[in-house]
């Protein structure tokens, strides 16, 4: 064999060998496992801390309200579409309650007129002619909307 | 004893350097095997619980846009609160009686959407909640450079925050504007369906505060979930369904106005 061919092709052996070992070192563990992609980073994903607990949770301590609120009309809205999250919830309600303010502009969320809101969704209020300077849960109990409070 | 000297140290060099070479190439052609004898067993139970498939429904009809899906998206996720990040976020359509679409999303909906338009000129006004559409081929997923990127198994979407190395080019690679690049960790981020909480049961945070239930959210191969039965009931549709991306996120009632 030409001696140059033998330094050109020992020189290729060289240089592709050693661009897989610094591939091999270099490349991720469990990278290629299901694609191409670190196959660990799903395990990532799933280990996040959360915060919404759901109703179920909430009703363990607050019996009495989630009942009250099964047998009304807000039995769809969760209790934490008001009410924030906690993130020990055993703890933190005692020393934050989750109070909620039940103005115009906090129902309005909901309940305020909107030309988008098909009135399927939710009752619309016009707040000018219903009731204006007035906070909602002044008459209205929010777990349950038609138990008026007396004036 | 010059010749002889320099001809011991070249034959030394070649000596080493083939043991290298040839150390490495059998390292490199194990490994391969290696991986596969270990996954092999893993791939098996995997086949046989059969993985999921996850997928969402929006109905159009139902929403109202009160924004809690936001709200509850930016708490559960570690969004930045400033009105720019949203991993999912409302939008209102005003189409006025001149034909012309206004498009609003204040603050991502989050408080409430409020109608801009009096009510005489509108010609019509609906809500449309937006997220990632988790695309079965997805163009973010092809546009990432170090595959940071990818399509879970079963079916999300997901960012590796510890690979990414924030070129954003899939931001601009995303037709549904949904990536956005996090100011404190430097990363992209993105909806994943709340992948904490689907892979241990729970709905994603905003099908959980949804008062409407506008969104459901469920495993597209099983035929008795929620979401199986709104595609059922329901004609639905995808957005931008002429870049075929095959999104996996479904809409009801959707108007041609919506892009």
């Amino acid at each position: 064999m030409p001696k140059l061919i033998f330094r050109l092709f020992f020189s290729f052996v060289l240089f592709v060998s050693v661009f897989i070992l610094i591939q091999q070192q270099l490349k991720p563990e469990s990278f290629g496992k299901y694609g191409h992609y670190r196959a660990n980073s799903i395990d990532d994903n799933m280990m996040r801390t959360s915060y919404y607990k759901g109703e179920e949770k909430c009703s363990t301590c607050h019996e009495e309200v989630a009942d009250l609120k099964s047998n009304d009309l807000h039995s769809g809205v969760s209790c934490e579409s008001c009410h924030s999250p906690k993130i020990d919830a055993s703890i933190e309600c005692e020393v934050m309650p989750p109070k909620v303010e039940g103005n115009l502009e906090f129902c309005g969320q909901c309940h305020a007129m909107n030309l988008g809101r098909l009135k399927k969704g939710a009752p619309q209020l016009d707040f000018k002619e219903h009731k204006e300077g007035q906070n909602c849960i002044e008459c209205h109990n929010p777990h349950a909307p038609w138990e008026l409070k007396e004036n | 004893m010059g010749t002889e000297r320099k001809l011991e140290n070249r034959r030394k060099f070649f000596q080493t350097s083939a043991a290298l070479i040839g150390g490495t190439l059998m390292y490199s052609l194990i490994k391969p095997f290696e991986a596969i004898a270990q996954t092999k067993e893993e791939d098996i139970s995997e086949d046989k619980a059969e993985l999921p498939l996850w997928g969402m429904g929006v109905d159009l009809e139902s929403c109202i846009g009160c924004g809690k899906c936001a709200e509850a998206c930016k708490i559960e996720n570690n969004v930045p609160k400033e009105p720019f990040y949203f991993r999912t976020w409302v939008e209102q359509y005003t189409v006025k009686n001149d034909g012309e679409v206004k498009i609003e999303s204040p603050n991502g909906g989050i408080g409430g959407l409020k109608q801009s338009v009096p009510d005489e000129e509108i010609f019509k006004s609906f809500m449309v909640p937006k997220l990632c559409n988790h695309c079965t081929k997805a163009p973010c997923v092809q546009a990432c450079p170090v595959g940071a990127t990818f399509i879970s198994p079963d079916g999300v979407v997901l960012v590796d925050e510890t690979y990414c190395i924030g070129c954003s080019y899939c931001i601009q690679a995303c037709p549904y504007g949904a990536r956005y690049m996090n100011p404190i960790t430097k990363v992209v981020d993105k909806c994943t369906f709340c992948y904490h909480r689907i892979t241990k049961g729970l709905q994603p945070a905003c099908v959980e505060v949804c008062p409407t239930d506008a969104r459901i959210f469920g495993n597209l191969r099983d035929k008795k979930s929620d979401l199986v039965n709104f595609l059922q009931d329901n004609p639905t549709q995808v957005l931008k369904p002429h870049l075929n991306t095959h999104s996996r996120v479904f809409y009801n009632g959707l108007s041609s106005e919506v892009k």
